[in-house]
Formats: C-alpha cells, structure tokens, sequence
C-alpha cells in the first residue's frame, strides 16, 4: 500500500471504492472482464492512474522546475527533468507489471457461518521478467503478495468471511500493484467465478434423540408398541381384551394374547421438523448434530422438508449432508 | 504449461510498515545526499545528523525505542534556534538549507511508516538539486546522479514484496529505471523552454575567490598556489599570442599603507558607443569566456572591451562588469579592440586621482624619480626608462619574497630587498610614475591561460593572477606596461612555472608542475578539462540564449508549434524505446536443440544463396547440399542419418551426446565448403 497520507489515501480509496462497487461500473466492467475462472490481463483490462504519492512526486517536480527556472540553474531542470521522466517511465513500469499475468481460480473451500473460506488462486507470469509487488485480494479482504519473482507461478490462499449460509461469491477480485515506485497504481478487478459453500453455524448441545418412526423395518424392538404383530404369549392381566386370540381359546382355554411392538427406528434421523427454533436456527442445530454424530461415528440420517438423505457415514455422506444443509432454501446455482 | 511450473505459496499480508531492506538504502540515500553539502553546513548540524543516524539504527536493531515526542519537540527547538543563531541574520540560501537538512536529520528519528519514507525520499531528491545551487562541476553531477540512483532504489524497496531481501535487485532496478529514463530527460533537458525567473531569489554566497578589489603586497602570491580555474576562454578566431593575454579585471588607483584598493565602482558608461565608432575598420577579437563563480561583479577581458552579452557593462575606467555579483558559472561574450584608444584626452579630475600619493613617505624613492625624470626626455622615456632599471639591476621575482616592515615600503623594496612577485613591481611602477606626475594606477586581472590540447580553449587559473600597471600617455591614451616582463620575461612567456625558482615551485599545488611539466599525466588531465569545459558550454551554460541558437541551428527557426512537435516526438521516441525493451519478448528459445542448430543452418546456407525450401525436409535438403558440393551420396550418409535419428527418434537418446557433437560438426564443415564454394 503506497501512501503519502493514510487518511487522504484511504478518503481516495473510499470514493474509488464507492464507484467502484456501484451498479454501472460493474455492468460496465462485465463487458470489458468478462467472469471466467481464467483471466490473463491484457491492455484493454488493465487500468492505472497516478496514488496521492504519485501527484505529491509531481509537485515535487513542478516545484524543482520552479526553483530551476528562478535560479537559472541547468542542473537543477536536469533533476527535474529526471524525476519527471522517471515518473513516465514508471507508468510503463507499472502497467507492464500486470500486463500479461495469469489467474486462475485453483480451489474453493468450504466452511461453516463466520469462518474464513480459502480460496486459491493460481497466479502465473508469462516468460521472461519477473514481477513484484502484485497484490490480490477481495474487497473487505486480507491482501496477499503473489510472489511471482523467481518462480513462474505461485497459489496465493485468499481468505473471506463467511456471513451466511449458502453460496459464498466473494465477487470481483482486486488485482493491483504499486511497483516500482509506488507512484502509480495499475488494477484490475477480475471475477474469477469464484464461489464456496457455506454451511450453517452449528449449535451445539442438542441430545441425540431417537425419533419413532412407523416403519417395518429395524431391529429394535418397543414393547410398548402398537404397530405390528409380533409374537403371542400367555396373557397377563392388564392386556387389552381386544388383543386376546379368542379362536385359540375356544380350542385350548388358554388365554394367549397377540403381541404388537412398535419398531424402534434404528436410524439416527437429523429432523428438521422435530427441532424447535425458526429455520435458520434448525439448521444450526442440525448441523451441530450432524457434526456431532459424525465426530462420534454414528450413522445418521437427514431430514428436511423435500429432502431426504438416507442414513450414513463418512466423509461424502457429511458432505452431501452439510451441502444439504447449507443449500436448503436457497437456489442453487443456474449457471 | 500448467504442469510444468512450480509453485510456491504466500503467506503474509500487504503491510504499512517500512520494510527493513529499505528503511537501509533510505538510511545510505540520507547520508549520500548530504554528504556534498558537508562543506557549507556547520558542524554541530552534521553532529545532530550523525546522533539521530545513530539512533535510528539502534531502533532498527531493536536496541532503543523512539525518542517521546518531548525529546522532539526539544530537538526541533534547539535546530531552528541553533539555524537562526548560525545564520546570518537574513534568510539566506546557507540557512534555509541548513533548516532543511537539519529537518532531515531529525525525521529520521522520526521515520515509522510508509508515508514518512515517501517523505524522506522526496526531501533527498529535494535536497540534490538544492546541492546544484552550490556546485555544478561534472563530478558532483555524476555523484548525485549515483545518489539519485540509490534515492530511487530505496523507492522501489518499498514497493517490492519484502518477505525476500534482495538489496541488488532494488538497485539494479533502481539503476535501469534512471537509465530508462535518461532519453526522455535529455529532451526535455534540450527542447523545454528555458524562461526568466518568475522572482528573484536568493543566491548562494560565500567568500570572493580570485582576485579581489584590494591587493596587498602578498595577496597574489597567495593566489599562485591554487590551481584552481578562474575562466575558460574560447576565441572565434585565431587566438593571440599568449604573451598579449592581459585580462583586465580591476583598477586600482588608491595607494595606502602598503595597500593597493579599487575604491568604489565607478558608474557605468555610455563610453561603449565610442569603443565600437573609433575602433571602426579594425576587426575586433570575439570570444566568449566562461567565468567561474567569484561573488563580485568584475568581469576579465582584453583591451578595450566591448560587450556584447546583456546584464555586462563597461564601466568609466574601460573594465567590464556585470549587473550582478556572479554567484554561478557565467557565460558572457566580448569584442575586444586592442587598438583603441582610451581616454585620448584625460580629463582633470582623473588626471588628478590618478596621480594622488601621499606627502612625506619614500624619501629615497622620491629622488630616484626627480632624477631619473631629469634625464629622460618625456614621460614616455621616463616609464621606459623604469623598465630598463627594473631590466638591469638585480631584482628577483619570487614568490616569498621578504617581508617589508617599514613605513617607506616602496623604497625598502625598490632599494633594498629588490626581490616580489608581479604586485610588488607594478605597484612599485605606478608609485614612481606617479611621483613624476605622471597618472598611473596598478591593473589586476590574469596574465596569459593555457590552451587545452584537446578543444583548443584556454584555461585560466587562479596562479595566472597578475597585476601591472598603467599609465597615460599623451597621444597614446592608457598605455600597459608590466615591470613583471622586465624581471622575469618567461613568466609572460611561458607562463609561472617558467619564471619560477625550484624551491617556489615547490610551493605550487601538487597538479599545477604537474601539469606544467608535461608529463603523460597532463594529457589525460587536459582530456578531462576539456570534458569539464564542453560540460560547462553545454550542460551548466546551457541557456535561453544557448538554447535559442542551438534550436534555431538544428531546426532552421524557432517556433512554439516546433518545439511543441520536436518535444512530442522526441518524448514519444525514448518511451517507445522503453516500451520496447519492456514488452518485447525474445524469440523463444525453446524446441529441439536439434531443430535450432538445423535453424542456424539453414539461416547460413540461405545467405550463400542455398536455401531450403519450406517442404523440404532436412533430409532431402542435406542430400541436395552434398549434391551440390559434387559429394557422393555415400559421403552424406552418416550425417543425414544422425540427423534423422535425434530428429525423429527418441529412444536414441542414450548417444545423444556424441551424436549431437558429430552432426554439429558435420554441419559447421558444410557450411564452410558452401562458403569456400560460393567464395571461389
């Protein structure tokens, strides 16, 4: 970051950032850089204009042809004269820094509310010169160096906060350098298509509970149960009269009664409906429950209306659980 | 592509903190730009600098903390109170860079983030071209320009990405971007417009170097030991003999005590008009001289002068000054019409200033010249007459002579010591004249000059100082006459070392019988005063005036609408040089080392007249090379198919080696044979 002034700098920075952000800019700048998850940087997607420093060095000049013209001093007009040619020279300097670098979006990662999502992006140089002071980085973002000096390319990790759940586009990357003198600025803002799933925040707390299910299938059994035949045995006084095999009384005068079990569901089903909260706070819990099962090895199920993922374990299941989680309600992506 | 690039990660923000790398180059930028001021600065603002470098560095060790703003606000109080007490009371062009340098000092201390570096860098740029107000020699502008280098290299650390410290690397981009930057700055450096001051402002002083209006008897002497350059002088035409070379710069008319002064300077003259109207017919000497700074006013010519160059003016006593004290190098042309008359008629008020001494003093000196005028027939023989005593008798001309102490100085040295340098006899000279009534005054200025082999100017320094006398002769006006030829005839001839003795020469500055002496060693000195004076004409002196005659010689008249067009080209032309060398890229290197070699081959057949056409294959192009050289097919073979085999087939790798040698060989002898063929 090149200043002269951090407060004028960052008033500039802000007015910049205003335009910048607004609606006509970016339809302006989809036209000129259009998204790709590849973008190499030419002429026409390069732009670049003097810092405050960069005008502070051309009073500084204008201030040295001045002082030449009053004391008639050729040696004085030849440093400005360098300085101003300096300053020139610089913009090509500049410009040529970007010019004809590569980024791509290498990976995405993935993330819970709050967290920092990684994103990498290859940055790589065509041949010949190395480049300095290349800095990328998302609006509201850490910057990063790309050190693309020595080495052709490099990966430079980019992180943003995640703030909801769904899909994260961290939208036009920045792309900029002040290099060599930190007089001039040359950026560019780049959408590399860049997106990471966020999942919900887990809470966590919430007792495994098992949910009853009127299913045929499973291998516990509740006695107390009412749903199927089951077994027969001698009756106990208390059982219901209607559960009595009268036929088989008629035949031995034993009293036999029929005996319905409820199954137990065997599965550990993350119910959406069986949590208590608005929808944003069910899938916290949920997700917190998930985690939880998951951490514990238990195989579970998940449940949201219109979903519904069967039970499971490991690493893809929790994926394609956390996926659910964090998409639920939200569209997913046309393109 | 992708699979062939290494990778490597990042990690580290983008900061706001001074990398270290370039807090140290702005450290060494700091004291390089300061270094050249060292001589004008006093010495407690060189200790605060070195005290606040110190601490500085100790901060960058982790050693010391920076100082509380108490400690600051002390330290400024105590420079600016120390600047207004060291300075001369008026705001001169000293004090306000002693402010600014001690202001420098001081930030240093203060130095945390980017924003205070940017300011130092600005101030040391500041700083270099506030040194030029001093000194404009081509050694300090080399010098600054290395400074300017290590300022910028400072720039770009802080701008590189500072988790690697590669100190090189920042300065040979540093070096590349100044040298890049060179073209465009010699443009502008010849083609913007050069103005008159907006305003007037205020220039460096300092002490009167050369000759000054009050000579004392070992005042010139004194002046023969530098060897410093006085002025440069470049005739038109054919340069007069060195012998004739008497550049008149002051007169001196008032004689006390020992003590010859030019009193106040009489008012300039309309008496220029005359110069030029009775000199009609005879062709003046033009030339231009080059002056060194002098912080007076007086300016060197020959007899009589004329000037030429406005802001120089001739005063009632035919000397040329300028309007304004000469505080940097100054360029002025002159006519000069050596056989002008001066004042054909003298009128009574200068007859008698020019002829004033004071009762009473130099009884013996007063005889000697009651007598000598008895025998003389006219003034004119009377002052002849004082050459031929000064001739005859045994008078030395050194440069120790022996101290006069008495009241009666001339009779002591004109009766007793007899031995002076040019000063003693010419005042000596003017002192008789004028006992005989004869107006007289003594003359100072520089004698003769030697001329530089190399561009054919002459260069006078100070130990050409000389000092002879004038007197008025009825008929023949001002007449020169410089006792200093009657005593010592090589020192006008040849010049000081000539009329020197061993143990005065030895007095001399170590360059000066150096260079006297005309050793090898001279010769590359005249090379680099020739450099230094094409310096002077062309860089320092480079003017509105030089401008405007430079402009109109290479563009055939001068025009804003050409200037403007010559600017834009020209500037349009050095950064597409840039441009060039930063986005051109070079032919890729890359492909079969097979294929190169075949490349340059081929590329070498084709400039004997044999190339290959595009769908012929190595192959068939080789055979048709043996054909053509009248070999048998059988003599190709082994080549053409070593050829074949590292073209086309990759698993003779294993013998890669020895092939390639082989065939490289094969193909160099076929080259040669194709030459010798087409050459016989």
């Amino acid at each position: 970051m090149s200043t002269s002034s951090p407060s004028l700098s960052e008033h500039a920075a802000h007015v910049r950032g205003r335009w910048e952000r607004s609606e006509r800019f970016g339809r302006w700048l989809e036209r000129r850089i259009p998204r790709s998850s590849r973008i190499t940087l030419s002429q026409s997607s390069i732009f670049i204009f003097p810092t405050v420093t960069g005008f502070v060095f051309g009073a500084l000049v204008l201030l040295l042809i001045v002082g030449a013209i009053n004391y008639q001093n050729s040696l004085v007009y030849g440093v400005a004269f360098l300085l101003g040619s300096l300053f020139l020279v610089t913009i090509l300097y500049t410009f040529r820094n970007l010019s004809g670098m590569t980024f791509d979006l290498v990976g995405a990662g993935a993330g819970f509310v709050d967290e920092s999502i990684e994103f990498q992006v290859r940055v790589s140089r065509p041949q010949g010169r190395g480049r300095e002071g290349i800095q990328l980085g998302w609006p509201g973002a850490i910057a990063q160096w790309a050190e693309v000096y020595e080495a052709p390319a490099c990966v430079v990790r980019l992180y943003v906060r995640a703030d909801a759940r769904g899909w994260l586009r961290p939208g036009r990357l920045l792309i900029e350098t002040y290099y060599p003198l930190g007089l001039l600025r040359a950026w560019t803002w780049v959408d590399l298509d860049a997106k990471a799933l966020v999942y919900p925040r887990p809470i966590f707390g919430e007792p495994p509970q098992a949910t009853t299910r009127q299913r045929d299938e499973g291998e516990l059994i509740d006695p107390r149960g009412s749903d199927d035949f089951s077994d027969m045995r001698s009756y106990r006084s208390g059982d219901p009269v209607r559960r009595i095999l009268w036929r088989t009384y008629a035949r031995s005068d034993e009293l036999i009664v029929k005996e319905y079990a409820s199954y137990l569901d065997p599965r550990f089903i993350v119910d959406f409906d069986a949590l208590p909260g608005d929808v944003e706070e069910r899938l916290s819990r949920m997700t917190g429950m998930v985690l939880t099962a998951s951490n514990v090895q238990r195989e579970f199920a998940l449940s949201l209306p219109g979903t519904f993922i069967e039970s499971g374990l490991g690493a893809a299941h929790l994926d394609r659980v956390l996926r659910a989680l964090a998409l639920y309600g939200v569209e997913d992506d046309v393109d | 592509m992708a699979s062939k690039t290494m990778s490597t990660e990042t990690t580290g923000g983008v900061g706001r903190q001074i990398p270290r790398l370039s807090l140290a180059f702005l450290m060494l930028a700091q004291a390089a730009v300061v270094i050249p001021h060292g001589g004008h600065l006093s010495w407690w603002v060189i200790v605060v600098g070195l005290v606040c470098a110190a601490w500085r560095w100790m901060v960058y060790q982790g050693r010391w903390d920076f100082p509380s703003r108490l400690v600051k606000v002390v330290l400024v109080v105590m420079a600016v109170v120390g600047v207004a007490l060291g300075g001369t009371g008026a705001f001169s062009l000293e004090t306000a860079t002693a402010l600014l340098i001690v202001a420098f000092a001081l930030k240093l201390v203060e130095m945390r983030s980017r924003r205070d570096a940017y300011l130092v860098i600005f101030l040391c740029y500041f700083v270099i071209a506030t040194e030029f107000l001093f000194e404009q020699s081509m050694a300090i502008a080399f010098y600054q320009l290395l400074a300017v280098i290590v300022v910028t290299a400072a720039m770009v650390g802080l701008n590189q990405m500072h988790t690697r410290i590669r100190p090189l690397v920042s300065l040979r981009t540093a070096a590349t971007l100044v040298l890049q930057a060179a073209p465009l700055m010699l443009v502008l450096f010849l083609f913007f417009p050069r103005i008159a001051p907006l305003w007037s402002v205020p220039l460096p002083g300092g002490a009167q170097t050369g000759i000054t209006d009050r000579v004392a008897p070992g005042d010139i002497a004194s002046l023969a030991r530098s060897d410093e350059i006085a002025f440069r002088v470049t005739f038109d035409g054919p340069a007069p003999n060195t012998a004739m070379l008497y550049w008149r710069g002051l007169v001196y008319s008032r004689f006390d005590a020992g003590v010859w002064t030019a009193g106040p300077l009489p008012p300039t003259d309309r008496r220029v008009e005359s110069v030029r109207v009775q000199a009609d017919g005879t062709a003046p000497l033009r030339y231009e001289v080059l002056l060194e700074p002098t912080q007076a006013v007086w300016l060197f010519a020959l007899e009589t002068p004329s000037p030429v160059t406005p802001g120089t003016a001739l005063t009632r006593d035919y000397r040329l000054v300028s309007d304004e004290p000469i505080r940097g190098l100054f360029r002025y042309r002159v006519e000069s019409f050596p056989d002008y008359v001066a004042d054909a008629s003298l009128p009574e008020w200068l007859r008698r200033r020019e002829t004033q001494i004071i009762e009473g003093a130099n009884p013996r000196s007063r005889e000697f010249s009651q007598a000598l005028r008895e025998r003389s027939a006219s003034d004119r023989a009377y002052l002849e007459s004082l050459l031929l005593h000064v001739r005859r008798e045994p008078y030395f001309y050194t440069l120790n002579p022996p101290l006069l102490n008495s009241a009666d100085d001339i009779d002591e040295f004109w009766f007793d010591t007899r031995a002076g340098f040019c000063s003693h006899f010419a005042g000596a000279f003017v002192y008789l004249a004028r006992l005989a009534g004869i107006p007289a005054r003594m003359v100072g200025g520089y004698q003769g000059g030697e001329v530089n082999p190399v561009t054919g100017h002459f260069v006078v320094r100070q130990y050409d100082a000389h000092a002879w006398a004038e007197a008025w002769v009825a008929g023949e006006g001002w007449v020169r006459f410089d006792p200093t030829a009657a005593v010592a005839p090589a020192r006008i001839e040849r010049g000081l070392d000539a009329a020197l003795s061993e143990p005065d020469r030895a007095a001399l500055a170590a360059f000066t019988s150096l260079r006297l002496a005309g050793t090898a060693f001279a010769d590359v000195m005249y090379w680099f005063e020739s450099l230094e004076h094409r310096w002077n004409v062309w860089v320092v002196g480079y003017d509105t005036q030089r401008q405007y005659q430079y402009l109109r010689d290479l563009l055939g008249g001068v025009s804003p609408v050409k200037i403007g067009l010559v600017m834009l080209a020209g500037g349009a032309g050095s950064l597409a040089l840039v441009a060039l060398s930063l986005f051109w890229r070079r032919r890729s290197v890359v492909g079969h080392p097979t294929e190169r070699l075949l490349r340059r081959f081929d590329a070498a057949l084709a400039r004997q007249g044999l190339s290959r056409a595009p769908a012929e294959s190595p192959r068939a192009f080789l055979q048709r090379v043996g054909i053509a050289l009248g070999k048998q097919p059988a003599q190709m073979t082994s080549l053409v198919e070593s050829v074949d085999q590292l073209l086309y087939n990759p698993a003779s790798n294993a013998h890669d080696g020895a092939v390639r040698r082989r065939v490289a060989q094969g193909l160099r002898r076929l080259k040669l044979e194709v030459a010798l063929r087409s050459r016989g």
